[in-house]
């Protein structure tokens, strides 16, 4: 879901950039308090794991591809959504730049849809859910969210920009990345968070914080 | 940095890098959600008109140079060169950053 260049005029990217860079100042802070020896080699590792995941396009029905974003598996490992923020925002200057993969004049816009709305909505799916429903599904779901939520947020960016009709565009970008959230998004979020909690259940953040980790 | 924390990059870089070589062979070709979104409801179904009008609006002359993840002159094995290209980037970038950002704690062995 990459919005390349030309999609979004520039008065509303610059706008879209300035509330990315807010976050992005924000998951700074975060990472300056947060960031210790122990999450270094994980945030470098899923930096690399979510670049390399996001070229493996996932084929779905209508001749049509999609691939996961990563950001809520980052928030969820690290603890917090500006993990997947900062993260996100580091593969979209080096995908931008390096591979013409999303724009640059609307890098704001996609740091917005696929790091903060993403990570933000599906990071705290699963923080409600995790109670009830244990680590695995949680992640499921909360991986589900956040795609779907940063899938949406493109459609109404897009029209705004007058690309493409809101309904149409919310419709079937509701659609598509439902099914990449499930195949994709949810399947891998939760297989990766399952199984680090098996063999190093200390490098889960987030399941510090619950009693009974499922 | 400890063994530890060297082997949790050591197998985070493995698996990025297993992905990175599998995925110009796995990965689908159909355009991607928003991609179909702006062939069907911009380009009417067509993908040259769409790319047509969307370039005619983009005002940004900046060319990426690997742009597609592919390497001129090059096909697949171009496209494994550049991703992997870009895993190795990311690591680098990622151990950096986070690095520069950690906490500093004086004292601990950990300390560089």
């Amino acid at each position: 879901m990459h919005i390349g260049d030309g999609l979004i005029p520039l008065d509303q990217a610059a706008i879209y950039w300035i509330v990315a860079l807010f976050f992005i100042a924000l998951s700074l802070k975060w990472a300056r308090n947060e960031m210790d020896e122990a999450k270094v080699p994980i945030f470098a590792a899923l930096a690399a794991g979510i670049f390399a995941i996001q070229a493996m396009n996932i084929p779905i029905p209508w001749g049509t591809s999609g691939h996961m974003l990563g950001c809520v598996l980052a928030a969820i490992i690290l603890g917090s959504p500006f993990a997947g923020v900062l993260i996100i925002a580091l593969v979209l200057i080096v995908q931008g730049f390096l591979f013409a993969d999303g724009g640059i004049s609307v890098m704001g816009a996609n740091i917005l849809d696929m790091g903060v709305i993403a990570s933000f909505t599906g990071y705290y799916a699963f923080k409600m859910l995790k109670g009830s429903f244990g680590m695995t599904t949680a992640s499921f779901i909360g991986g589900w969210v956040g795609i779907v939520m940063g899938a949406e947020a493109v459609a109404i960016q897009m029209a705004i920009a007058g690309t493409f009709p809101l309904i149409q565009g919310m419709i079937w970008m509701g659609i598509y990345h439902a099914i990449i959230g499930i195949i994709g998004e949810g399947l891998i979020t939760s297989i990766v968070v399952k199984s680090v909690m098996k063999t190093r259940p200390d490098l889960v953040a987030s399941s510090s914080k619950v009693g009974v980790a499922a | 940095m400890n063994p530890q924390n060297r082997n949790i990059i050591i197998a985070g870089a493995a698996i990025a890098i297993f992905i990175a070589i599998l995925a110009p062979f796995l990965a689908s070709h159909n355009p991607d959600g928003l991609d179909k979104n702006i062939i069907t409801l911009v380009g009417d179904g067509s993908k040259e008109k769409a790319k047509e009008i969307i370039e005619e609006k983009n005002k940004v002359a900046y060319e990426a140079p690997l742009s597609g993840y592919s390497i001129q002159g090059m096909d697949k094995s171009g496209k494994v060169i550049a991703i992997l290209m870009g895993t190795v980037i990311m690591l680098v970038l990622g151990l950096g950053v986070s690095s520069l950002l950690k906490k500093k704690k004086w004292g601990t062995k950990g300390m560089n």
